[in-house]
């Protein structure tokens, strides 16, 4: 019997959302060592990892509760580092999901490799890596869809802090100068395709996290906030923008969990994380024109959310994935020819 | 009719037949009998006629695709609306001509099953999937659209029956139907959403007058409906005052998010359709491959993928025995809304072809065109926009009017 039978998704909600309320306050070790305890590192991890064995649908309301209750900690990275390690670096898996050791991925750039004996000399400037002025490791993109995992602390790895809109998992550039890796430590072609794949569905859950939190506060202000001798939302103007909120956000959870039913591919996959950043954008920055100047003050976390969605659409390239959409469905279409097939 | 001569009449859903199988049999079915000439994206499209359309309609409904969900008593396949969705994939993926008969299938007979006495559901029921009766729907007038609480025509108990006076309006099909979903008040007018009473009328009564309305795609298919002393047999009453509606309400939520259920994957097909146009000109060619249009084409893909889970997120939760409530104004609000910014993009690129238009890009432009116009109306029936936004804020969000 596996781990799965018996558990739903949204049972593991429940224990993310305090999960994500006992880390405030604690640094990113102290997190780690909180979030491991309740088996959120290892939630997709294999069990000969100390993870749990469970779906990527699992992950959904854990990412999507981590957002919404703005966690400062990479754990989205963490989540897909701990899995794509347990067959090839056993006991740095292992390390991952009992949070020993953090990782995150640099999800900007490709490492340029050039052999040195039975080493690889990887070369290159990356970014938008979060957290990665923090963690033990870092996973790089290669050329050919291959990855690396680079020690933060290597010989020619340096890491610097980067102008980004998120504050609280602030991203960082990575700068590699002739840091040596072992070639039997490199991820196989095809290893990035696979893990962009399943960081855009907890993408679109982290989006829906911190969508549905935007859209809970505007509703929130918008029936409590008097104006005219009105509550805002006696207003049909107000009214109707949050019925499209409202609209957007049940679009981006429907498009979740399509992508991971028995019909879901790389197409649906997609398809949820550029709804979302479409659909999360427009929520957020909805939500901060319903509160006025009060969402633009450090009491109302909507523009912070607002902040990690636009970072998480830059994360996972949706210009270049919503070209890429496009092309691929242009591509698969034959020229016009009578109808009858 | 020759075009429909070599349709097949038999049923080939086995009862047996599930899952995949069944899919394969919709698909086989469809394949091997839809005319090329009722078929939008091929050269040899001609519009069907009415009588083409009711022979089709009823040549589907025998081979299992039509009435799928109905009771078998009532002349219904008795399946699963999972199996439903399945069929209606499979015609979605067909550029295939509307049905004549929706108000039918997908308003009346719902209404009459859920509220209709046994002997209107083996009365009205069958003759709806058989193409014997074809019917509209009397809700709207002239000064009574968006708000049905405020509709005018009047019904008074006279003798056994009912006497019926009013007038319809924007009632699509009225002029090739024979019965009409009428609305109508039996109370007075401050009454509101009480004392409201369906009746299905049969417009060849005498006091019945229909006026056709040409609207902006040049045809004439929706009606102004006058009724003058119209004489209702009580047999025809659905369901008792207040009742009818009441269910009309339920049946509106549900049918919101489940009617035409095939959108999702007939907009597949139109998008799959312009594509294949553009690829035969060598300017269109050009342009879908560019960032600009592969983006804009990217976007109606995405819809569309969230368009099919809208759909099928609804039939999971009311096949698993969830109630759809308002639920049903989310996908009808996302359907009408993305399906009128693919057909405007679709008619921007069609518009840019190379001089002299090949045959593949004329069919497309007569379709698009079409689509464009139509597309229009989507966003305006079954509730516009503006109502749908209401309920969304009424009735999900339970948004406060408070003063």
């Amino acid at each position: 019997m596996s781990m799965a039978e018996g558990l739903q998704p949204d049972e593991f909600a429940a224990t993310a959302v305090r999960a994500v309320t006992a880390c405030a306050g604690l640094g990113v070790r102290e997190q780690a060592q909180n979030l491991a305890g309740d088996g959120l590192l290892g939630i997709i991890a294999d069990e000969e990892v100390g993870g749990l064995a469970l779906p990527l649908g699992f992950a959904v309301p854990v990412i999507a509760a981590a957002h919404s209750g703005l966690l400062g900690f990479p754990l989205l990275e963490t989540i897909l580092v701990g899995r794509l390690l347990q067959s090839s670096l056993t006991r740095l898996a292992a390390a991952i999901v009992s949070g020993d050791k953090l990782a995150t991925i640099a999800w900007q750039g490709e490492a340029i490799a050039e052999r040195d004996g039975g080493l690889l000399l990887l070369n290159g400037s990356l970014a938008r890596a979060p957290s990665a002025a923090s963690v033990d490791h870092i996973l790089v993109r290669m050329s050919g869809g291959a990855a690396a995992l680079i020690p933060a602390d290597a010989k020619g790895v340096v890491v610097e802090d980067a102008a980004g809109l998120d504050l609280t998992v602030p991203e960082h550039v990575v700068r590699l100068e002739k840091v040596e890796v072992p070639i039997g430590s490199i991820l196989p072609a095809g290893t990035w395709d696979l893990l962009s794949s399943d960081a855009n569905v907890l993408r679109a859950a982290a989006i829906l996290g911190s969508a549905e939190a935007c859209l809970a506060l505007a509703q929130e202000h918008a029936s409590t906030r008097r104006q005219f001798g009105h509550a805002l939302s006696y207003n049909q103007a107000i009214r109707h923008a949050l019925a499209r909120q409202k609209l957007g956000l049940e679009s981006i959870r429907h498009a979740i969990t399509r992508s991971l039913s028995r019909d879901g591919g790389p197409v649906q996959r997609d398809a949820a994380f550029l709804a979302a950043v479409t659909y999360g954008s427009s929520i957020s920055e909805g939500a901060l024109q319903i509160h006025g100047g009060m969402g633009f003050t450090w009491d109302v976390p909507v523009h912070r959310h607002l902040r990690r969605i636009r970072t998480l659409q830059v994360q996972g390239d949706a210009s270049g994935l919503i070209s890429t959409f496009g092309r691929r469905y242009v591509s698969e279409v034959a020229p016009f020819a009578e109808a009858g097939a | 009719m020759s075009v429909l001569e070599a349709v097949s009449t038999q049923s080939v859903a086995g009862e047996n037949l599930t899952g995949e199988a069944y899919r394969d049999a919709m698909h086989r079915w469809l394949h091997a009998n839809l005319p090329a000439s009722f078929r939008s994206d091929s050269a040899a499209f001609a519009p069907p006629t009415l009588q083409q359309s009711v022979a089709w309609e009823a040549a589907m409904y025998c081979a299992g695709l039509t009435g799928i969900t109905w009771p078998q008593a009532y002349g219904g396949h008795g399946r699963s609306l999972r199996e439903h969705l399945i069929a209606n994939q499979e015609i979605g993926r067909l550029a295939m001509p509307e049905s004549v008969n929706s108000i039918g299938k997908e308003l009346a007979g719902p209404i009459i099953l859920a509220v209709g006495t046994e002997e209107q559901k083996r009365r009205f029921l069958p003759a709806i999937l058989e193409m014997r009766n074809t019917w509209c729907q009397g809700f709207s007038e002239p000064e009574a659209g968006s708000d049905l609480a405020g509709l005018r025509t009047r019904a008074t108990q006279s003798g056994d029956g009912w006497r019926i006076n009013g007038q319809k309006i924007w009632t699509s099909g009225a002029y090739r139907s024979q019965r009409c979903l009428v609305l109508a008040r039996t109370g007075p007018l401050e009454d509101r959403h009480r004392g409201l009473a369906m009746f299905a009328v049969p417009l060849d009564a005498n006091g019945v007058r229909v006026r056709t309305i040409k609207s902006i795609d040049g045809r004439e298919s929706f009606c102004e409906v006058f009724f003058d002393e119209v004489e209702v047999a009580q047999q025809d009453a659905i369901g008792a005052p207040d009742e009818g509606w009441a269910a009309a309400i339920r049946v509106l939520e549900i049918e919101r998010a489940t009617n035409r259920m095939y959108r999702a994957w007939r907009f597949e097909n139109e998008l799959r359709h312009l594509i294949s146009a553009c690829k035969t000109d060598t300017a269109l060619s050009a342009m879908v491959a560019d960032r600009h249009y592969s983006v804009r084409l990217g976007e109606v893909a995405v819809e569309i993928e969230v368009l099919k889970a809208h759909v099928e997120t609804a039939v999971e939760a009311l096949a698993s025995g969830d109630k759809i409530g308002a639920r049903g104004s989310l996908a009808k609000l996302y359907w009408s809304e993305s399906h009128q910014r693919f057909a405007a993009l679709a008619i921007e690129l069609l518009s840019q072809a190379s001089l002299p238009q090949n045959p593949a890009i004329k069919v497309a432009r007569r379709r698009f065109e079409a689509i464009y116009l139509a597309a229009r109306a989507e966003t305006i029936y079954a509730g516009t926009t503006e109502i749908q936004l209401g309920i969304i804020a009424d009735r999900i969000l339970q948004l406060s009017r408070g003063k």
